[in-house]
């Protein structure tokens, strides 16, 4: 390779290298560079291909150059750009969860049916419990709900009813 | 990244030192990014890569510890010459403070580590 074909290789990678930076600051530092090679030469008084292999061993690998636009501690480039943190599970009870409680509970005392069908639309409205806790918390209330029809089926078929009982 | 592995500690120094440097050679005048880096390469090892004054040079004009102006040259194309800013030199003299006693405090550990061993 002649030393003008290494010259433009290099600028090549750089600007590849720079490719995720803003394009006007990939524009300046190339041309920063550019002018940098042609200082270097022109202060070695020569443009044989050694000459150019030393300029450009100093300037450095483009990966390096481009790598320090992050500094010491500034934020890591585009690419190492970390994964948006999960959002935080929230966690312990919340006014839904104490609502779906009470309506369970002293809700179908005061408000049967009522009360423990609103309990269950405010378990499912829960963002903190899981889908299988709510699925028991509803199978809980189905069963609950459905007891006394199944007792009271099994008391008539032992035929001990007495009058005034429903 | 695993520390110990991939850590080379003289890059690391450099990287987080350089800045300063650059910001010393300026304190008395202004100049340009080569003859910057040619004071840090005489200086010895400062400089590995070159090519980083730039973007170093960025950062601190960012920053706003330098600024810039174009100035012509006898040689070649108009030069960016770099001037430091007031606020350039806090940086630089707040760093000087932190930077002796914490060569000083290195220094003390690792000459007793030496006469430990010896």
């Amino acid at each position: 390779m002649d030393a003008e074909a290494l010259v433009h290789d290099y600028l090549g990678r750089l600007e590849a290298a720079a490719g995720s930076l803003p394009p006007s600051r990939r524009a300046e530092l190339t041309g920063e560079v550019r002018q940098h090679i042609e200082m270097a030469l022109a202060e070695a008084g020569g443009r044989d291909e050694v000459t150019v292999r030393n300029v450009l061993d100093r300037l450095g690998p483009p990966d390096e150059i481009v790598d320090a636009e992050r500094g010491a501690e500034g934020p890591p480039p585009a690419w190492a750009a970390a994964q948006p943190a999960a959002p935080a599970l929230p966690s312990g009870w919340g006014g839904t969860e104490i609502a779906a409680i009470l309506l369970l509970t002293l809700g179908a005392v005061f408000l049967p049916i009522i009360g423990p069908l609103l309990g269950l639309i405010f378990v499912w409205a829960s963002v903190r419990w899981t889908k299988r806790q709510k699925a028991v918390a509803t199978g809980i209330v189905v069963i609950l709900a459905i007891l006394p029809i199944i007792l009271l089926l099994g008391v008539r078929a032992g035929g001990v009813v007495t009058s005034g009982q429903l | 990244m695993v520390l110990g592995e991939t850590r080379k500690p003289l890059t690391e120094l450099r990287r987080g030192v350089a800045e300063y440097c650059v910001l010393a050679v300026l304190r008395d005048e202004e100049s340009y990014a080569f003859d910057i880096v040619r004071v840090l390469a005489q200086a010895g090892g400062l400089v590995t890569s070159e090519g980083t004054i730039y973007p170093l040079l960025a950062r601190l004009r960012r920053d706003n510890l330098v600024t810039t102006s174009w100035r012509e040259s006898d040689a070649g194309p108009p030069r960016r010459y770099y001037l430091i800013t007031r606020e350039g030199l806090a940086a630089l003299d707040a760093f000087v403070a932190d930077w002796t006693s914490f060569r000083d405090a290195v220094d003390a550990v690792l000459t007793g580590i030496n006469r430990g061993v010896a």
